[in-house]
């Protein structure tokens, strides 16, 4: 048994499968209340993404950093969160808050229309090359070249071990937040019945720009672990992110945030899996194979309650 | 709700923007009854005689006008971009009977497409040197491919709304990859390894059309195949829609445990509908590969899906008229957007035709714009001044509007980094006018269209390609913020 | 608000500026009635690349560094005629491609077609552009069989095939990096038609010398390959990796040393670019000399990223190259008297012979459209730099 090559499997897929699932998270969490597909979503990541990196290249590009690289980091997230939070709300504010009431497809549109707007606009400010974050090289702490050697061999870099802890601590906020808050609590009424929340007296509009501020704020996060873990940074990377982050979320069950993650973790992990002991060729055929016997054997999602049809 | 009161359902101008305290209402329902209140002025009269022309006499007027388009025109490329735009109404034709009308959320649609375009070049090309007869291909493809789609559907018939969207994304995925690495399928590696689909390099030398001894090898043949087809299937579903089945599926949509409470057969609709969406969606491929005489992977991805849904919902989901002016507003604009000239003729028009439309009273248009031009005839004057080359460019257009423009507007003679600062501003400028309001606005307004040409002129038209897509995504934005239903579809009310 | 009837009217208005916008056109730059530029006026180019989209970064940069040539000759007031590039986004999609190409065959103003950049894309547009008769010469499409011989005289290209490309590749692992029979080699492609049909030519060139070939495969659209690099295993001594974005190559090479592998990385052409592929030990085959030691070609360099910051990709500047050669093609035609017409810019392309130019090597077309005198140099990256080798 290749212990070695079953190990750095298990790691590379749950690095890889945070990141979704922080994705999927933000992904969920407006889907709960809103039943909104945000296609935009994917941008906002890509967004934070960009943010990171400017903040390298303020800070003196990656070979050349003056900084110690605690404070790059932390300054590097709370900007990502910051900027993507804010995006959010702006087009929830100004694309999808005249479609609450509509049929779900029309903000469906709408969010293709945000992620064309987003995605040809940093083309067009930022440009269409891959930046990259270049961790591998940082003159701080090279935080993707250091590592940590498990047995059997296996090599844990700092950054895949930063995103995996980041990944938890921010998942692990965001439970306490919706479990023990008020707005919260809030945010959980919305989601099971609108109608009954706004006659209970809860402000619905707020509760949803706090759940769309604290999603983007999340995808932006994913962002930056992005291009701490795997360095490339350009336009178009938001769409493929996007579709992983609905994948996940709808995957673990609608508007079950446990679910998004256990659903990130899984296309993570079977992604991995399946490129070491399948075929790299027919990785992603195989995890969208693998998804959908998931699904029809429990067709609520992994952690979703089946739903109750009202008459 | 309301005890005994009679509440008028429907306001008295039906396109005002959705209240939302109008529960349980939709224009179906209220236009089946009759109630509908017609609005006053000639704009109501000119609807009210419109509506009474019947839908066939609609779809033959639009046949009509469509067949004349190429004897009006030597430019094979108009053509082209027409026989493009009639695909994607095809296939926007399909997926309206999955999406429109049973209401189901497919997002694995453009596997069929593709489908139906590898199994024509199968068969028609070198590459197992077949060279079956179209006429012979067609029935077998669309047979095929619909009950592809059955067979897609028949383990998702449990599935409700988003789980089953998830599902057909699934497929629709495994089968991109299997169309970009077909040229190495080989059973978990026991066989060896077979090339079905050519992989990256596609399915090249597909032959043409060939009905019945008719080959079809020009661009104008296929717009009128297409066109013909096309005028085919709109008729089929037409009386589908009209049908028992059409209102099965209408009630499928509107609540899926109503109608099966009231006997519909629901998993067999739903499978029946996926067939028919799917079978029209093959007959487009073999259209496809049939003009294009080569088939390869990148069509068939998710890209392609987002211009038919953005086709489909844009046109009204439901709606037969829709589908053809979702795909003539969609792919026209796609294509008259590629070329900075006639971009900015449509910029230009569509800002002032909005400015006239939006600023009522004519006093109030003409202060706007005198200040607005005043404005940049003193910027003008105040940088050419100051700093020289901040006017050195010119304008995008030539002729009289040109010259007018180069003397108005700012062009620095490295415009890359102002640009794109601009642009940004831009955007909050945009956003904070729509929040303000009044007096205040008017007078945002001002150096915000200032800005807005600045920006055209230097950064947005100098990168068409670019320009195009983000005013495709800001027309998606507005035109389903003002209209969500769609422009030709009805307002529903959807339980969640 | 918006009344179905005020949308139809839009359309209809948008409708009837399009065509008035479309027949005014046509008469715009040309003067000749039978179409083509006048030499006393401005010659139109067209232009295919994949500007926006998944390969963006490729065709934006393959766009600037024409664009770039055709700034600098129109500023220059002894050239003449002036040119002009009209270009078209394909999306790397040939079904896209072939609408474009239409497109620009139907615009009687533009004599020649700078790209496309896919080889797919070059076999969905050239019938068109054959019919129409115009040349078509593409600074990135690598596929063998594209100068078969069908398109004599109308296709094109400035960079050397993949059948020149494999074998060397192939050779240079068996017998400098001492690749022998029994040693692993593992070969990842990207699933784009440049990279598999690359990837098959090296794998089978070093099946026939006793090499044991990995073949993996990878999608372009994927950021990790973590997993991948964890099946590398000890005997494997080289990792071939023929990508077209050289930003996966480097990170792929860093990843494959921070899990504590040995082998080493040799990147195809589409990965040269040193400054986003820099991975100490790591090998490259490209086709020109290295630009950089050239002193004309580094002011030339410099300057365009003065204008377009960031591009650096190696398919941007054999564009430039083309450009350059349909600029001398056309003023060969008007120092002969005529108008540039789009068989007597075919005829001059094919003529054409570029002595110097920004690539390092001179550039003339075979017979069949090839680049003539084709050879492929390998560099090695230490300390960061482009070290020619061969």
């Amino acid at each position: 048994m290749n212990w070695n090559l079953f190990v750095t499997e298990l790691v590379a897929g749950i690095t890889h499968g945070s990141v979704y699932a922080l994705i999927a998270l933000g992904f969920s969490m407006v889907y709960g209340i809103l039943k909104l597909l945000n296609f935009a979503h994917g941008d906002i990541y890509m967004i934070g993404s960009f943010i990171g990196y400017g903040l390298i290249v303020v800070f003196g590009g990656a070979t050349h950093l003056h900084v110690n690289v605690v404070l790059l980091l932390t300054l590097m997230f709370l900007c990502a969160m910051l900027g993507g939070g804010l995006v959010g709300v702006m087009v929830e504010r100004f694309a999808y808050r005249r479609l609450r009431n509509a049929p779900r497809i029309a903000p469906l549109i709408t969010a293709l229309g945000v992620s064309f707007f987003l995605e040809n606009g940093a083309q067009l400010v930022l440009g269409a090359q891959f930046q990259s974050y270049d961790s591998f090289s940082w003159s701080n702490t090279a935080i993707a070249s250091r590592h940590f050697t498990l047995p059997a061999h296996a090599n844990v870099s700092y950054a895949q071990v930063i995103v995996v802890v980041g990944a938890i601590v921010l998942m692990v906020a965001l439970t306490l937040f919706v479990q023990r808050t008020q707005t919260g609590k809030a945010m959980r009424a919305t989601a099971f019945d609108r109608e009954a929340a706004a006659m209970m007296g809860i402000d619905v509009d707020r509760v949803i720009v706090v759940a769309f501020f604290i999603g983007s704020a999340l995808a932006g996060a994913a962002g930056v672990f992005n291009g701490i873990a795997y360095q490339q940074v350009w336009p178009y990377m938001g769409f493929q992110a996007g579709l992983f982050a609905f994948t996940a979320a709808v995957v673990g069950g609608i508007g079950n945030l446990p679910g998004a993650v256990l659903g990130g973790l899984l296309i993570g992990l079977a992604e991995s899996f399946a490129t070491g002991y399948l075929s790299s060729t027919f990785q992603q055929a195989i995890v969208f194979a693998l998804l959908i016997v998931v699904m029809l054997v429990r067709p609520s999602g992994l952690l979703g309650s089946a739903a109750v049809q009202k008459v | 709700m309301d005890g005994g009161k009679d509440i008028d359902p429907v306001p008295a101008r039906p396109d005002e923007a959705q209240d939302p305290s109008r529960i349980g209402v939709d224009d179906w329902v209220a236009s089946h009854e009759g109630r509908r209140d017609r609005g006053e002025g000639l704009l109501a009269e000119i609807r009210t005689e419109l509506e009474r022309v019947p839908r066939p006499a609609f779809f033959a007027g639009f046949g009509v006008a469509a067949a004349l388009l190429p004897l009006f025109t030597s430019n094979d490329y108009i053509v082209r971009v027409g026989f493009d735009t009639l695909l994607y109404m095809l296939l926007a034709l399909g997926l309206n009977i999955v999406v429109g009308y049973a209401g189901l959320l497919d997002l694995g649609y453009v596997a069929f497409y593709g489908f139906g375009a590898y199994g024509y070049a199968m068969l028609a090309s070198p590459k197992f040197g077949l060279h079956w007869d179209t006429l012979a291909i067609i029935p077998v493809v669309v047979v095929a491919t619909a009950i592809l789609g059955f067979l897609v559907a028949l383990p998702s018939r449990r599935l409700l709304g988003d789980y089953l969207a998830i599902v057909t994304l699934f497929f629709g995925q495994l089968f991109v990859t299997v169309y970009q690495n077909g040229n190495r399928i080989s059973f978990l590696g026991l066989t060896r390894s077979y090339d079905l689909t050519g992989g990256p390099n596609g399915i090249p030398d597909v032959d043409n059309y060939d009905l019945g001894g008719l080959h079809i090898g020009s661009v104008r043949g296929y717009y009128y195949v297409a066109l013909i087809i096309f005028l085919l299937v709109l008729g089929c579903v037409y009386l589908v829609d009209l049908s028992r089945t059409g209102r099965a599926w209408k009630s499928l949509r509107e609540d899926p445990l109503a109608a099966e409470l009231m006997g519909i057969p629901v998993k067999r609709l739903k499978l029946i509908a996926f067939a028919c969406g799917a079978g029209i969606a093959g007959l487009t491929g073999t259209l496809f590969a049939g003009l294009n005489t080569a088939v390869f992977s990148a069509n068939f991805d998710v890209a392609t899906l987002i211009i038919v849904y953005a086709i489909l919902i844009l046109g009204g989901a439901g709606s037969l008229g829709g589908v053809i002016l979702g795909a003539l507003v969609v792919n026209v604009s796609l294509e008259v957007l590629r070329t900075p000239g006639h971009a900015t003729w449509i910029f230009y028009v569509v800002l002032a035709a909005t400015l006239i439309a939006k600023v009522r009273p004519w006093k109030r248009l003409a202060v706007l714009l005198v200040a607005t031009i005043g404005l940049g005839y003193a910027a003008h004057a105040i940088v050419s001044s100051a700093w020289p080359r901040g006017v050195e460019g010119s304008a995008s257009v030539g002729g009289w509007f040109g010259d007018g423009l180069n003397g108005w507007e700012l062009h620095p003679s490295n415009p890359r980094f102002i640009g794109n600062l601009a642009f940004v501003a831009l955007v909050f400028a945009v956003l904070l006018l729509t929040m303000i309001d009044g007096w205040k606005r008017l007078a945002a307004l001002v150096p915000t269209l200032y800005l807005a040409s600045f920006v055209w002129e230097n950064r947005l038209v100098v990168e068409p390609s670019i320009t195009r897509l983000i005013l495709i995504g800001v027309i998606l934005i507005v035109l389903m913020n003002a209209r969500p239903q769609g422009l030709l579809g009805t307002s529903r009310v959807e339980i969640v | 608000m918006v009344t179905r009837v005020g949308l139809v009217a839009l359309v209809g208005a948008l409708a009837v500026v399009a065509a008035g916008c479309g027949s005014s056109s046509k008469s715009g730059t040309t003067t000749a009635a039978s179409g083509g530029g006048a030499c006393s006026s401005t010659v139109s180019l067209g232009m295919l690349a994949p500007i926006t989209g998944p390969a963006g970064s490729i065709g934006s940069d393959q766009l600037h560094w024409a664009q770039f040539f055709v700034s600098n000759w129109n500023a220059d007031s002894a050239n003449s005629p002036k040119l002009k590039l009209v270009q078209g986004d394909t999306q790397l999609d040939p079904a896209k491609a072939s609408t474009v190409a239409q497109s620009f065959a139907s615009n009687k103003a533009i004599v020649g077609v700078i790209g496309p950049a896919g080889s797919d894309e070059v076999e969905a547009t050239t019938p068109i552009f054959v019919k129409a008769g115009l040349a078509t010469a593409s600074g990135s499409a690598t596929r063998v069989s594209l100068t078969a011989g069908k398109w004599k005289g109308y296709f094109f290209r400035d960079v050397p095939n993949d059948g020149v490309q494999g074998p060397t590749d192939a050779e240079y692992m068996t017998s400098t990096l001492k690749v022998a029979k029994g040693d692993t080699v593992m070969v990842v492609d990207d699933q784009e038609s440049y990279s598999t049909g690359l990837a098959d030519i090296v794998g089978k060139e070093l099946k026939d010398k006793g090499v044991t070939v990995d073949r993996e495969s990878i999608s372009q659209k994927a950021t990790d390959f973590a997993s991948l690099i964890a099946k590398v295993s000890a005997s494997t001594k080289v990792v071939f990796l023929p990508f077209q974005l050289a930003s996966q190559a480097q990170l792929f090479a860093q990843q494959l040393k921070a899990q504590g592998k040995t082998a080493v990385v040799f990147g195809s052409d589409g990965t040269f670019d040193s400054s986003k592929f820099n991975a100490n030990g790591s090998y490259i085959s490209f086709f020109a000399p290295d630009v950089t030691t050239l002193a004309a070609a580094k002011d030339t360099v410099t300057a365009f990223n003065k204008q377009f910051p960031g591009g650096t990709s190696p398919f941007g500047a054999p564009n430039y190259v083309l450009a350059q050669a349909y600029a001398e093609a056309i003023s060969s035609v008007c120092k002969d008297g005529n108008d540039p017409t789009r068989d007597n810019v075919r005829a001059a392309l094919a003529k054409v012979d570029l002595s110097d130019t920004l690539l390092g090597t001179p550039i003339s077309f075979t017979a069949n459209g090839d680049v003539a005198g084709a050879k492929f140099h390998i560099f090695k990256i230490e300390n960061g730099k482009y070290v020619t080798l061969q």
